[in-house]
């Protein structure tokens, strides 16, 4: 039967119809979307390529020497360029530090999910709730606790001392090791929410079968329950890794001014350094470092599952 | 050849301990087809998990090939299963759960390939051999369960209920498929089931088990010919039941004249005898029979035959199965009086089952 034209055109009609009514349903998201990212950041955006005011702020008009700051400084002596090493180094602190902090939450946050995900169901509410409680309390209580532990006249060293271990207390605090300790602590639950989730939903008569089938403990696991609990893991490190590059409170009291991270720089600039465009441009390139990052990591999975299935 | 001895298994321990199996003698032979039956929680499947090495037995051996296995932790065992559940990898196509036994137990890699080509070939999912488990109907899931558990070569494969998910024509083929299977392979296969046809149809043997402990081993005609007790009558086939006594070589069935004792039978005092419904015969039959006279309470007509369901002048019921090759049982009605004959060869005197008797 010939299409009749009418037809077409209610069709048509009926169609339109119902893009509008799909894009009205998003609306209400757009606007969210719009007015908390993608503005801020255009502000951002603009702000770097503008010039610094006097007390803060910018002043309107085209300028390319917040970017500059970023990778060149100004030789104090003849004003030539070189690189600015102080901020790379902080960079190159702040991935490692990321890094380790999501390999740390990793190697503490998987033993704590499989054992949460163990439990009797009735017992896991239990222990979920121990794991959140640190959320209901303010991040910089929490950064304060830790600083307790770890400060030369805090617990662990006047355990230490008291037990004969050391003589003198052990300065821990205002290093890598401390901005470490205290990320991993803040940053934990994040991970083992995640990986616990996907433990939760693993099958364990996979696990029996691969037993059956000549498996060895370590086979299993490796064959079976880590491609399993992939997705969970991955998860868990996205939502601690970047955080944790971005982190600004924690680097500040644990790592004062000698481990200092890209937030503190950032901080740094559109505080006592009144630089705002420069600030702007170390945001953007934070932003950058991140995307990329994830990019690099979804396109090698991509590559993955491509050759995998 | 697997012997298993003196077999128990009991699990927790003080006042909650619970025995699942108590003391399992049997010898299944090369080749076999064995089935475990008996309903859910008669310890067949805790027989089947001590076989696969999921778990540890309470005392007893397993001895496969004159060695004891029953400690030997699963992965290090000949014996592969294909669970109820399947359980296939998700993560894995067809060919790499099948090839998973071959690579864990370090098989040369050359030889692997060929193998999981050969078994798929076998179970007829060559074709789908890069789809994904979850891409796949559980007929297809079920032949990759079994290929996967038959590449690595097991002396004995366990077979878990594998059929218990599967709808009742794919079951029916299934279950023809898999003693195609096992005699052209020749492998003993160990199937555990709760249902007593597809028991019958497939084993070579079977096991009934109840409450942790055998009931019966026979081949499936002697189990249905000649029941042990009143537990495995009552669960292979349908059977009537009718109480006795025996004095004198003599048995008085309902207050009917003395009847020699069926060959071969031996016993004396009260008796529970046994009948099959299709062996009673309507009006009287030659030779020795016990007649008995009743009213006809239930018909059901269901083509070669008629379920006939009398109540005795004693009160008891009695089943029978009317074959509809004459115009005798048009002539049934309900209520109307009917007389039976209980050929004294088809009844089986079995011993006083205490544990069983409600």
């Amino acid at each position: 039967m010939p299409r009749n034209p009418t037809a077409a055109a209610s069709e048509s009609a009926v169609a339109r119809a119902e893009t509008r009514r799909r894009w009205s349903l998003a609306l209400p998201a757009l606007t969210v979307i719009t007015l908390c990212s993608i503005l801020p950041l255009g502000v951002m955006v603009a702000y770097s390529f503008m010039e610094a005011g006097q007390y803060g702020n910018v002043q309107w008009g085209f300028s390319l020497e917040g970017w500059r700051a970023v990778f060149l400084d100004r030789d104090f002596f003849d004003d030539s360029y070189i690189p600015a090493t102080a901020h790379l180094t902080i960079l190159a602190r702040s991935i490692l530090l990321a890094l380790a902090t999501t390999a740390l939450t990793f190697v503490f946050g998987i033993p704590t999910a499989w054992f949460i995900a163990t439990r009797p169901p009735a017992t896991r509410a239990y222990w979920m709730f121990l794991i959140t409680v640190p959320f209901w309390t303010n991040l910089l209580v929490r950064t304060i606790a830790i600083q307790e532990v770890i400060r030369a006249d805090g617990t662990l060293n006047r355990l230490l001392l008291a037990t004969g271990l050391i003589d003198e207390p052990l300065q821990m605090m205002f290093t890598n090791g401390a901005v470490l300790v205290g990320m991993t602590y803040v940053y934990l639950p994040l991970m083992v929410l995640p990986v616990y989730a996907a433990i939760e939903k693993f099958d364990f008569r996979l696990a029996e079968a691969a037993y059956d089938l000549h498996a060895s403990r370590l086979y299993c696991l490796r064959r079976v329950v880590l491609p399993l609990m992939w997705p969970g893991i991955v998860a868990g490190s996205i939502l601690v890794f970047i955080p944790a590059l971005g982190a600004y409170v924690t680097p500040r009291l644990m790592g004062g001014g000698r481990a200092m991270m890209w937030g503190n720089l950032i901080d740094l600039q559109f505080g006592q350094g009144r630089n705002w465009p420069l600030g702007a441009a170390l945001s953007i390139t934070l932003t950058l470092v991140v995307v990329g990052a994830m990019v690099w990591y979804a396109r090698r999975a991509a590559k993955g599952d491509a050759t995998n299935g | 050849m697997l012997d298993i001895r003196s077999l128990s298994k009991k699990f927790g321990s003080g006042d909650s301990a619970f025995q699942a199996l108590k003391s399992i003698d049997i010898t299944i032979e090369e080749g076999e087809f064995f089935t475990l039956l008996g309903p859910s929680g008669c310890g067949k499947t805790t027989l089947l998990r001590l076989i696969a090495g999921f778990e540890q037995p309470s005392g007893g051996q397993l001895v496969l090939d004159g060695k004891d296995i029953a400690t030997i932790p699963p992965n290090h065992r000949p014996v592969n299963t294909v669970f109820q559940s399947y359980a296939l990898f998700p993560h894995m196509t067809v060919a790499q759960n099948v090839a998973f036994g071959l690579e864990a137990r370090g098989t040369n890699p050359a030889e692997i390939a060929p193998r999981v080509d050969e078994i798929l070939e076998i179970v007829q999912m060559a074709h789908l051999r890069d789809r994904k488990s979850s891409q796949m109907s559980g007929g297809q899931q079920q032949r990759v369960a079994l290929a996967r558990a038959l590449a690595p070569r097991p002396r004995i494969l366990l077979l878990d209920e594998p059929l218990s998910a599967l709808d009742l024509k794919l079951r029916k083929q299934m279950q023809f498929e898999l003693k195609r299977l096992q005699r052209e392979l020749g492998l003993t296969f160990i199937f555990v089931t709760h249902d007593q046809d597809e028991a019958l149809t497939m084993s070579d043997r079977i096991a009934v088990m109840d409450g942790g402990t055998l009931q019966q081993v026979a081949d499936p005609r002697t189990l249905y010919d000649h029941p042990a007790n009143r537990f495995v009558a009552e669960f292979i086939g349908e059977a009537n039941f009718l109480s006795g006594t025996v004095a004198g070589g003599k048995l008085s069935l309902s207050g009917q004249a003395p009847v020699p004792l069926p060959h071969g039978a031996d016993a004396s005092g009260p008796v529970t005898v046994m009948i099959r419904p299709e062996q009673v015969v309507v009006g009287s039959a030659g030779g020795n029979a016990v007649t008995l006279d009743g009213q006809i309470e239930a018909l059901v007509f269901s083509g070669t035959d008629t379920h006939v369901t009398l109540r005795l002048e004693n009160g008891d019921t009695l089943s029978l199965r009317a074959p509809n090759n004459s115009h005798a049982t048009t002539t049934f009605a309900e209520g109307e009086p009917l007389r039976v004959a209980l050929p004294v060869d088809a009844l089986r005197l079995l011993p006083e089952d205490i544990a069983n008797a409600a």
